[in-house]
């Protein structure tokens, strides 16, 4: 593994970051050659950079002055692969212009291991339970701030977050690219962000207490230090059980003891696969039915434009649903399945403002959506291009 | 139908139905939401702004009852001739054009024979009112406590709308809801008799924010600019600036906007034939869909606008998905 040129500054000198935070910036330094002027981070938070030997294929039609620069990788890890209770990871990137960043998590998903039920973390017995916040000391945060320069890249495919049984896990994502910029000196991004059912393995199946991943862009003038928000993806899965146990008479029970709006879970309205265990549906379960996976990939800038097109085009000619009830079974849940031979995916794209292109998709497992996803990445061609095949390590 | 041949029944039912929707009328007037929860210990249902005519109201209304007296100004002073137009479904907005994902549920989930239509579709209206509870409602309650910040909401909401299907239905109600106002509501409440007797400042404010808003989105071109778009006109941040300027409270501007939703969503159901009108009427009616409502907007009372969220991400799919539908009845 080849390493990248060494940063300036020794990655290890900084004592200021606090435990979990990691900052990073990579700078193009003259003539072509990208560089991590910063480099910090602090346990449990690990960051490890790698300069691959790939060099993107400068486009023909592409002026010399834009060809692009080797994108640098960077590792997202955590100590244990995986979040505790009360762990707070805060990593800031700076991709300063022109440079590319490739942000993988090569431990595999991200575990967001379970809140004990005495608030007392096992591994890290030092965090006390505060029970006035509880809600708050013993999820497990994570958020992302990265800012996208001016023809500047980055490519963020992580494994899905897997939250276990009993998590609770806040994230928040922020990227900013440059508001000054246009057409081609614009800022791009792929995004992905993924949340999984748990550990199928085990049973899980969406039976953690509180997951919610927010992504937002923002484009920021540096000049008149004016910010707009372009983009937000909020997602809260939220088992609104309330610790406490006085409140569980609270507003949910309100729903569920009531006759009209609440069919019986077990009643007829389950599809077969639920039935089948013949538990009552928990909230989340309800809300993500019939998938075990759900995720947005967003994608903007000129890097990414082809992307886009290329998907929402695969969506747009996706057959009609409904236009071909003679030839399959009326009890066909998913109505695409013959065509695509992707019964298992449901997906949309749509190309929203400021030339974002927003896929929203849920799938069957993580395998099905690691596949499907993957294939149309792979299939287009553009980010093994840009960035190298490695930017699909994780799908 | 059923009383055809006992009209004393009829009459019974009719004299009881009144009672109730008299007693209901006065309980609605001094209505106050019930307190939080313990679960949000530190969260209130707190006002930010004070009702102007909680208090008269409720004087009045239990006088009149005991007097059995007619007072129209108790009814004058109150917000109920605002509320009513408001919750009126021949309001002119459009929103029977949108089914909010119904129909593409129905497409993504056919009923087979192990399940009833009814009971799917209640299975429907309970994830689409959490869901607009979590994305819209915060943006109503920022528009009415917050007029000034308009703009913004409209842009964070558009930000926020992942799909084009709900944008389009978003903005053309919210546009709508605008030319409503412009060319209806706002000659009789936006005189200077009206807001100057309204002990509400925010009337005033909301008056101004939407004027202003209503003329930036006249003079904005489409895509003015890759990154700085203009006004848009979502529908949820303007309903609660326009209930502000017409005198409603706040609870009232929060349960009209997810009855109004529910309202759109059955009356859907019965044009695609999920179930006929008076079982719609039933379900409305029911003190589960009022639990419901109710419960959502508490859960949601304090969640500022960039908390908002979307709580069942098999709705964007299914409203994003509508565009594939072989043949469309309405356009979400």
């Amino acid at each position: 593994m080849r390493q990248p040129v060494m940063p300036i500054r020794s990655p290890f000198e900084s004592s200021i970051a606090k435990p979990g935070q990691g900052n990073v910036v990579l700078s193009l330094l003259p003539p072509n050659n990208p560089t991590l002027t910063t480099l910090t981070y602090k346990y449990p938070l690990k960051l490890v950079p790698r300069a691959p030997g790939f060099v993107p294929t400068p486009d023909p039609a592409a002026l010399s002055d834009s060809c692009p620069s080797r994108p640098v990788h960077l590792y997202l890890l955590t100590y244990g692969g995986g979040l505790l209770p009360g762990d707070h990871i805060e990593v800031s990137i700076k991709l300063e212009p022109k440079t590319r960043m490739v942000v993988t998590t090569p431990q595999g998903s991200t575990k967001i291991f379970k809140t004990e039920d005495n608030g007392v973390s096992v591994i890290k017995g030092h965090r006390k339970k505060m029970p006035a916040n509880d809600h708050l000391s013993d999820m497990s945060q994570q958020s992302l701030d990265v800012r996208i320069g001016r023809q500047s890249a980055l490519c963020y495919l992580p494994d899905p977050s897997v939250p276990y049984q009993n998590s609770r896990y806040a994230q928040v994502q922020t990227f900013t690219v440059d508001a000054a910029a246009r057409g081609e000196q614009r800022s791009s991004l792929c995004v992905l962000d993924w949340v999984t059912q748990g550990r199928t393995s085990r049973g899980e199946n969406w039976n953690f207490r509180f997951w919610k991943g927010r992504n937002e862009v923002w484009a920021a003038d540096e000049k008149t230090g004016k910010s707009r928000l372009l983009l937000r993806d909020s997602v809260i899965l939220d088992d609104e059980q309330e610790d406490e146990l006085a409140t569980d008479e609270s507003d949910d029970d309100h729903e569920d003891s009531s006759h009209g709006l609440n069919p019986q879970p077990d009643g007829g309205d389950v599809p077969p696969q639920a039935q089948a265990g013949l538990l009552p549906l928990n909230v989340i379960q309800e809300r993500t039915r019939p998938h075990g996976v759900v995720g947005t990939l967003i994608l903007s800038g000129p890097v990414f434009d082809k992307l886009g097109s290329f998907l929402i085009e695969q969506f747009t000619s996706q057959p009609r649903i409904g236009s071909r009830n003679w030839s399959s079974s009326a009890t066909s849940s998913a109505p695409e399945d013959s065509a695509t031979a992707r019964g298992d995916v449901t997906w949309t794209a749509a190309r929203v403002r400021a030339g974002f292109v927003l896929v929203k998709f849920g799938a069957k497992d993580f395998e099905t959506a690691k596949h499907w996803l993957g294939g149309l990445l792979r299939e287009e061609g553009s980010i093994v291009r840009e960035f190298g095949e490695e930017a699909l390590f994780c799908l | 139908m059923l009383f055809e041949d006992r009209p004393q029944d009829l009459e019974s039912e009719i004299a009881q139905l009144e009672a109730r929707l008299h007693d209901m009328r006065a309980q609605l007037d001094i209505s106050t939401y019930p307190t939080p929860p313990s679960s949000h210990p530190d969260k209130s249902w707190t006002m930010p702004y004070t009702n102007n005519n909680k208090t008269t109201n409720n004087t009045t209304t239990t006088t009149s009852k005991k007097e059995q007296l007619f007072r129209p100004s108790s009814v004058r002073a109150s917000s109920l001739h605002a509320l009513l137009l408001l919750s009126d479904s021949a309001l002119p907005l459009g929103s029977f054009a949108y089914s909010s994902g119904l129909e593409s549920y129905l497409a993504h989930n056919k009923p087979s024979r192990r399940t009833n239509p009814v009971t799917s579709f209640h299975h429907f209206l309970k994830l689409s009112i959490a869901s607009i509870a979590s994305t819209s409602l915060p943006y109503v309650l920022a528009g009415y406590r917050r007029p000034e910040t308009l703009d913004t909401l409209d842009n964070d909401l558009d930000a926020s709308t992942p799909c084009i299907v709900a944008q389009r239905a978003s903005v053309a109600q919210g546009r709508a809801l605008i030319g409503v106002w412009e060319r209806a509501f706002r000659v009789s409440f936006a005189t200077p008799e009206q807001t100057s007797s309204s002990s509400d400042a925010g009337v005033t404010t909301a008056i101004k924010a939407i004027d202003e808003f209503s003329s930036a989105l006249k003079s904005s071109f489409e895509d003015v600019d890759e990154y700085d778009l203009g006004p848009r006109g979502h529908f949820a941040p303007l309903w609660g600036v326009a209930c502000r300027a017409m005198g409603l409270d706040l609870q009232q501007t929060a349960y009209t906007f997810v009855l109004n939703h529910a309202k759109a969503v059955l009356s859907a159901a019965v044009r695609a034939s999920v179930m006929g009108p008076y079982q719609a009427q039933n379900i409305l009616a029911s003190q589960s869909l009022q639990d419901t409502i109710m419960g959502r907007i508490e859960r949601e009372w304090n969640t500022e606008p960039e908390e908002a969220g979307q709580v069942v991400p098999a709705l964007d799919l299914w409203v994003g998905r509508h565009e594939l539908l072989y043949s469309r009845i309405f356009n979400s």
